[in-house]
């Protein structure tokens, strides 16, 4: 940096020196636009198929340039998440700032370097833009500012969740899952982006973004409040619902990068938190909420004390109406209690969601059989409505050779014996047939309770399906039982059961699986008749599906009523086409507890308008 | 910094509150009636010359005003603030124009956009928004966005693409307005909030029920 | 105010007479109004008269979350929007007790001096214009358009960079970046002659700027004249030397001063500054390449950050002075007070009405661009 020298210098010669500018280069600006640079920051394009219509963008945008527009021409589908909204800009308001690109869960919207648009005079329409994957006078520009890693504005990791380990847990049937702490809780739900897709997606419409958003304020009681709105059984679902909200996180879509790196929120996790930690008293009075204070005269029986019954019968309470349970088994929870094992919902917690929902005036009573003790025609009688929902107590057979054997078992008997302290030959080394969450359930039961007597775990599974692409249970409970020492034996189906001369069950012979289905579908199994291997055991655990007794129902009503293939034929409202008799849950959908409780509400709410 | 002779002056004045935040910031509580005294000391004694800002700060719950002077000295090299709390209704406060001639810029921005009178501070009249006959602005129960609901229209635009999407049957669902309602985002993108918003005519209900 | 609203006065028998410069006139820096009462051709009094650039960005801001808040910012300051971006960023850090990690300080860093650089080359500009001579504005606007060019380049918008974010900066710096830097400073100082010929040893700007709009030193320090005008008096005070913030301690740079305190004073000020940048930005160039690391600390999903509560005083060198930013957090999503301290508070309004006070009306004009106010900041 020279030093100004300023005193006049006058010399004749001076303007010669800028002679030399003849010589340079100028700095020329073209008048046609430029292309822009690589991050530029121009012109929106969206890909519409990436995009899922979560509407972040539309929340972030600083100057509510952003409305969403519906387009029918895309096909909604909720339980992948997928909407049919999307994003129209107005660029009139737009600031080009790009805090859209970097908060789209899906990288979706992008800016272009396109930046030129004019309209003419009055003609400010086209400054409403559409943007798709042309760009918005359709000419195809390079793309300029997109996400990177470090742009990203969203949180892509769920906050673990602990669990007990592997050699600590084998040894009783206590719960797993550590659940979240305060901060973790505070953490994990400020993750969300409350775009809603998990209530669309959820069976009952859970109103899952309002319950987050009050967790992540901390207001634990008004999260209950939210969760009551929808799902009186809100304890068990916080520990064992097959979450497809979280199947349909926008949070749970593919990262930056183009991996699916990127985790949902755990809101299952979240559920159980809340509820956890609000007091009984307190949720009581929250069920209590907006019950009706007249009586209708009306009365209600419901047969079966699951979710889809005590969910129909907890609504028609608080309507007003009558409401009697009858329930063949000593105690209420149907498949809650009787099918998940305790390590994964802890009966306490079930009876507590049970207390919950008899406090608001629903009776039920115990080892009730209906078609023995009771019959159909009286319930009949004495109500106004009855509701079906005795779930799928029977297990399948498998048919195979030797599967008539007293040590060839049902998982689903053995699981209904053992909350109820009921003996049964435990044995040394048992094979479970099967690959769905019922098999993991009755394996790593059964691991447990062989640990506790024999103190060694002898348990194999074999499932048709094939643990890389198709298998039926979850990954968490795959990779848990394989931690507590159980033998997972994909791709092979059960040839026969081995039976000694004396009469003793020796073991089971499995087939490798080529094949499950044929070109249509159907279930056509092909085996590879090379490969059959042995398994010995002292029993063998049929878990390949289930069925309901409809004996109950009596002849008359057997032969009055609609079937469809075996199942109870109900409308769109879980009626069947006898006008007083409804039916929901297991039987005829689901199978599983958030289609249970979504099938009792169709149903009360049906019931509820047929009464008045 | 010559931290002992700012602790001096500091401790000199009664029911003074003094945190060191970092360093070279000093914030200092005092009660309103020794504000000036505290600001001649710091300009006499430690030449806090420079007056970098004076801030007022609606405290709407607490029916306060809070008055912030912040102080630097190119001796010490120590920036203090001074915070002081007057009362909102009818606010007033004794000008500093006499210690510092600054304060005359921002005395009669907090006059105009605040409403706090300034005593002795030579032009307490409106400077930037000089034909706003309204609340000063910048309180907080003044809601800027609901006044613009009223005064000035969105605008509406049909494209061409607009038209077509509305005949397939669907159209504008959510507008950016409705999701903003004081001050607050609301969620509308379920199901259930846009059948109620259609069915109700009304915005989303938000959080809260 | 509108010109509807403007009285004409009758003043009685005087020589004196007012007028009205303003808001949309060459000789005006920006949008905003002076009132003049002249006698004959000296300014016996002057008036600033303010608002034609409010935004109430104070109140939009308390009304965004905290990262909406970013798109607004740079609109504060329009030649110099880089120090906007830097303060707000740096406040809400403070306040979350979070420190950007040492590369996004570097790159701040940088894109501080390039921003420090575009605002002087247009203030030549500017101040060249007042008394005459139009060929340095069109230089200083053509070489601010390649240091733009540069800006365009790693932050993707050339005058709103919109590119900080509490917690670091928002994108990697592109490859051979450094290397056009590196050219763009080679070219910078190879005009230095040019400018000195054209400008600054040009004797017609040399008597029209010598003596105009003299500011003492006493005056300076009570009108709470900062930056480049208060160096221009002869006071060594420069925010990033005194109160240093980023990396500027780890940084050699010079803080040049003159002592005459007029309008050449301050336009010599610039020009020693812009070369002090570009010294900043050489050792810059060398030390980048070696600092590896994140570009960002992680800060929560934007759409549920709750600030603690708390406030932060954050102070900037700006081009034209100590640029200051007071956030105030009552633990919510959004701020709750955010007061804009620019350094043309000062200088356009006080020191402008101050100095032109007994000018010439050809002056006044130049002591405006040298005095380099910046009404938007005054407005907000």
């Amino acid at each position: 940096m020279k030093k100004i020298d300023y005193k006049d210098k006058g010399s004749i010669l001076n303007p010669l020196k800028n002679l030399q500018f003849f010589a340079r280069k100028p700095i020329t600006e073209k008048l046609e636009p430029r292309t822009a640079s690589s991050t530029y920051r121009g012109f929106h394009i969206n890909d519409l198929d990436k995009c899922i219509g979560c509407s972040s963008c539309q929340k972030i945008c600083d100057n509510a340039a952003i409305t969403m527009v519906e387009v029918p021409s895309i096909k909604e589908d909720a339980a992948k998440g997928i909407r049919n909204l999307r994003p129209a800009i107005d660029y009139g308001r737009c600031c080009w700032c790009a805090l859209c690109v970097d908060i789209c869960p899906t990288s979706a919207i992008e800016l272009t370097q396109e930046y030129v648009h004019t309209c003419d005079g009055d003609d400010t329409d086209s400054y409403f833009v559409f943007p798709q994957e042309k760009g918005i006078h359709g000419l195809n520009f390079e793309k300029g500012w997109t996400k990177t890693k470090d742009s990203d504005l969203l949180d892509r990791q769920r906050r673990p969740m602990g669990e007990v380990k592997p050699d600590a847990r084998i040894n009783n049937f206590d719960e797993i899952v550590d659940g979240f702490t305060l901060k973790m809780a505070v953490e994990e739900a400020s993750r969300c982006v409350d775009c809603g897709l998990c209530e669309d997606a959820c069976p009952a419409h859970m109103h899952a973004p309002n319950y987050i958003r009050s967790i992540y304020e901390g207001n634990l009681e008004q999260a209950v409040e939210w969760m009551y709105e929808t799902n009186p059984f809100s304890h068990v679902c916080g520990r064992v619902c097959t979450h497809i909200c979280e199947d349909a996180c926008a949070l749970g879509r593919v990262d930056v990068d183009g991996k699916r790196n990127s985790q949902p929120i755990a809101i299952r996790w979240l559920k159980r938190f809340a509820m956890d930690n609000v007091s009984k008293t307190k949720i009581k009075q929250i069920a209590k909420k907006g019950k009706s204070r007249k009586r209708s005269g009306k009365s209600i029986a419901v047969i079966g004390a699951g979710p889809a019954g005590l969910t129909a019968a907890y609504d028609l309470a608080k309507k007003g109406h009558k409401v009697t349970v009858y329930e063949s088994l000593p105690k209420a929870g149907g498949m809650t209690r009787y099918g998940i094992p305790n390590y994964r919902l802890p009966e306490d917690r079930l009876d507590q969601d049970i207390e919950v929902i008899q406090s608001v005036g629903v009776e039920i009573k115990y080892n009730v059989r209906v078609g023995t003790d009771i019959s159909m025609k009286q319930l009949h009688k004495d109500n106004n409505a009855v509701i079906i929902a005795i779930g799928l107590q029977n297990g399948r057979s498998t048919r195979v050779p030797g599967s008539g054997h007293k040590n060839v078992v049902k998982a689903v008997d053995l699981l209904r014996m053992i909350p109820q302290g009921e003996d049964f030959n435990i044995p040394k080394s048992a094979v479970v047939i099967g690959g769905g969450n019922v098999a993991m359930d009755i394996a790593r039961s059964l691991a447990r309770l062989q640990k506790q007597k024999f103190n060694k775990v002898d348990i194999t599974v074999s499932a048709l399906e094939s643990l890389e692409t198709s298998f039926l249970a979850d990954d968490d409970e795959v990779k848990e039982s394989q931690e507590e020492g159980i033998i997972i034996l994909d791709a092979r189906g059960p040839k026969q059961c081995l039976v000694s001369d004396k009469g003793q069950l020796q073991g089971l012979e499995t087939i490798k699986v080529l094949s499950i289905f044929d070109e249509q579908g159907r279930f056509a199994p092909k085996y590879d008749t090379s490969d059959i291997k042995t398994h010995s055991c002292e029993m063998v655990i049929e878990a390949i599906g289930q069925m309901t007794e409809v004996s109950i129902l009596g002849a008359e009503l057997i032969e009055k009523l609609d079937w469809n293939r075996g199942r109870l034929k109900i409308d769109k409202n879980g009626a069947t086409s006898v006008n007083w008799l409804w039916s929901a849950g297991d039987m005829v959908g689901g199978p599983d507890v958030i289609n249970a409780v979504a099938d009792g509400h169709r149903v009360a709410d049906d019931i509820n308008k047929y009464l008045q | 910094m010559n931290k002992q002779l700012i602790d001096y002056i500091l401790n000199a004045v009664n029911d003074i509150k003094v945190t060191h935040k970092r360093e070279r910031r000093i914030r200092v509580d005092v009660e309103a009636d020794s504000l000036t005294t505290l600001l001649e000391s710091l300009k006499g004694q430690a030449s806090f010359l420079h007056l970098s800002a004076i801030t007022c700060v609606d405290w709407i719950e607490e029916n306060q005003f809070e008055l912030i002077y912040h102080v630097w000295s190119y001796e010490e090299k120590c920036l203090v603030s001074v915070h002081t709390r007057i009362n909102r209704d009818r606010a007033k406060f004794v000008s500093v124009y006499d210690l510092y001639k600054p304060a005359d810029f921002f005395e009669r921005d907090i006059y105009e956009m605040f409403g706090v009178f300034f005593i002795g501070s030579p032009r307490m009249e409106k400077f930037i928004l000089t034909e706003w006959f309204g609340m000063p602005p910048m309180r907080k129960d003044f809601d800027s966005e609901a006044y613009v609901q009223e005064t000035f229209n969105w605008t509406e635009y049909n494209p061409d693409w607009l038209q077509e999407l509305t005949d397939q049957g669907g159209g504008i669902a959510i507008k950016p307005e409705d999701i903003r309602m004081a001050g607050q985002l609301h969620n509308m993108s379920t199901h259930r909030e846009r059948e109620s918003a259609k069915k109700d005519q009304v915005v989303g209900k938000g959080w809260k029920s | 105010m509108r010109p509807e609203n403007y009285q004409a006065v009758q003043l009685g028998d005087s020589n004196e007479y007012e007028i009205f410069i303003g808001p949309n006139h060459p000789g005006i820096e920006g949008n905003y109004a002076l009132k003049l009462l002249l006698d004959g051709d000296t300014v016996v009094k002057g008036t600033t008269d303010a608002g034609y650039l409010h935004r109430g960005f104070e109140k939009l801001m308390e009304g965004r979350l905290w990262i909406q808040n970013l798109a607004i910012v740079p609109r504060i300051c329009v030649p110099d929007p880089a120090p906007m971006e830097v303060a707000y960023s740096l406040a809400v850090e403070e306040i979350m007790g979070i420190e950007a990690p040492i590369r996004a300080q570097w790159i701040r860093v940088l894109q501080l001096e390039l921003s420090r650089i575009a605002a002087h080359l247009f203030t030549f500009g500017g101040h060249a214009a007042t008394t005459g001579m139009y060929t340095p504005m069109y230089w200083g606007v053509a070489d601010r358009d390649l240091v733009l060019d540069l800006f365009e380049d790693f932050t993707g918008g050339r005058v709103y960079s919109i590119y900080n974010i509490p917690g670091g900066v928002r994108r990697e710096l592109p490859e051979g970046f450094l290397e056009k830097l590196s050219n763009l400073l080679d070219y910078l100082e190879s005009r230095q002659d040019d400018y000195d010929n054209l400008l600054f040893t040009n004797q017609i700007f040399v008597q029209r700027a010598k003596g105009v709009g003299i500011l003492s030193k006493e005056d300076a320090l009570e009108y709470s004249v900062t930056g480049p005008n208060l160096r221009a008096c002869g006071l060594d005070f420069d925010v990033r030397r005194d109160d240093p913030y980023l990396i500027y301690d780890q940084l050699e740079f010079d803080v040049p001063t003159q002592e005459h305190g007029d309008a050449w004073s301050r336009i010599l000020v610039r020009r020693d500054e812009l070369f002090q940048s570009i010294r900043i930005l050489r050792q810059v160039i060398t030390k980048l390449p070696s600092i590896s690391g994140p570009i960002r600390t992680p800060i929560p999903n934007p759409l549920s950050w709750n600030v603690p509560a708390g406030e932060a005083y954050v102070r900037v060198e700006s081009s034209k002075g100590e640029l200051a930013y007071f956030v105030v957090s009552d633990g919510g999503d959004k701020p709750y007070r955010v007061h804009v301290r620019g350094p043309s508070m000062m200088h356009a309004v006080q020191t402008l009405e101050y100095l032109v006070t007994g000018a010439r009306i050809e002056d006044v004009a130049q002591i405006m661009f040298s005095l380099d106010a910046c009404p938007p900041e005054v407005d907000r």
